[in-house]
């Protein structure tokens, strides 16, 4: 296995988004295994920092929320929301000397439209280089 | 509402260090509202701590609870059956919440998560103002409702001061004129005649410099 296919990307996305099907995540599940795991939530406004820091604390290497394109959420505000609290997550992971990097989002582009698994691919590809997260394993995040 | 701002990590993490099991404590009164101490707060807060523990190798539990009110007996004895697990409490409390649980349990460090900052209200989505300092002898029905003791930079009983502009603060130009607006309300209310009395200067002996005060209502007590 590679390094990429062993980190674990916790991944927070809106139902809304276009792309999320069911078929489509059960390609992602079989071609990403463990290394990616799906959270749908009805709106990315739903999302609270405290899910992106239980998922760095439990498992994830990285936790990114992916949302609607700005200006479509069905909600109004909520990608705007989710973008302040991934703001404010980054901050306290900073605080204790983790890689802010580790949290992101990703918002949807309505001209160019991407699958989720496309998304996802791209965030592991734009992350390896973080390694491994030294919450879960020291040791090989020193090394 | 009395308004609260967690501590630098840092600063909490240099407290508990000592510590093999803490309890981090929120608050859900106060502290709750003002997204300071409350149930989600002291979930982040506990979170961010057990993480930076894992990461630094150190041997340090952190579990979480949240009650109703830390500043009020009944609440706190639901710790009564769990408090002699911990070495300490991580206070996601006031600065009176903090001093219950202290006095509640003196052979428990308690140790303060938050800066206890003002008593206040909400003014907006994640905006809090200070309105009241507490003063001991609340004045508000002479001046529209509006504190110049907690608004005004200068805390002026007798006001305006000259330098407002544009019904701004000279001081602070991002704050209203306490005075412009006790003038505007006052003429709302066609109670401007009130101004025309001189106050004198306020007896800070109903705040401070005799201790703490204290309020007593027999009919209340057992």
């Amino acid at each position: 296995m590679t390094e990429m296919q062993e980190r674990c990307l916790a991944l927070f996305y809106c139902q809304q988004v276009p792309g999320n099907s069911d078929q489509e995540r059960l390609a992602i599940e079989k071609r990403y295994g463990r290394t990616i795991r799906l959270f749908p939530i009805p709106c990315s406004g739903r999302l609270e920092p405290i899910h992106l820091l239980k998922a760095l604390e439990s498992f994830a290497d990285v936790a990114y929320v992916v949302t609607c394109p700005e200006g479509e959420c069905r909600y109004f505000e909520g990608n705007s929301r989710a973008k302040k609290r991934v703001e404010r997550t980054r901050t306290i992971i900073r605080d204790i000397g983790l890689e802010p990097e580790r949290v992101g989002i990703i918002a949807g582009s309505k001209e160019h439209p991407k699958s989720l698994g496309e998304v996802a691919g791209e965030i592991l590809e734009s992350t390896s280089s973080l390694g491994f997260s030294p919450v879960h394993n020291l040791g090989f995040a020193q090394k | 509402m009395i308004t609260a701002e967690q501590k630098p990590i840092e600063e909490i993490r240099e407290m508990i260090a000592p510590c093999k099991r803490v309890l981090a404590l929120g608050c859900g009164s106060c502290v709750a509202e003002c997204a300071a101490g409350g149930e989600k707060e002291t979930a982040m807060l506990a979170s961010a701590l057990r993480m930076a523990g894992k990461m630094n190798g150190e041997e340090i539990q952190i579990v979480e609870k949240t009650i109703d009110r830390q500043c009020v007996k009944e609440f706190v004895i639901q710790l009564d059956d769990v408090i002699e697990s911990y070495d300490a409490i991580l206070s996601l409390g006031c600065g009176a919440g903090v001093q219950a649980i202290a006095d509640m349990y003196p052979e428990v460090p308690v140790i303060p998560a938050l800066n206890t900052e003002f008593m206040g209200e909400t003014k907006d989505r994640g905006v809090w103002v200070e309105s009241c300092i507490g003063c001991g002898d609340c004045m508000l029905y002479f001046f529209g409702g509006v504190c110049p003791l907690t608004r005004c930079s200068k805390h002026l009983l007798n006001g305006p001061c000259g330098g407002s502009m544009d019904g701004k603060c000279e001081v602070n130009p991002e704050v209203p004129c306490a005075w412009q607006l006790i003038i505007d309300r006052l003429t709302n209310l066609g109670a401007l005649d009130r101004l025309q009395m001189i106050y004198p200067p306020k007896d800070w002996s109903k705040k401070q410099g005799a201790g703490p005060r204290k309020i007593i209502k027999e009919d209340q007590q057992e």
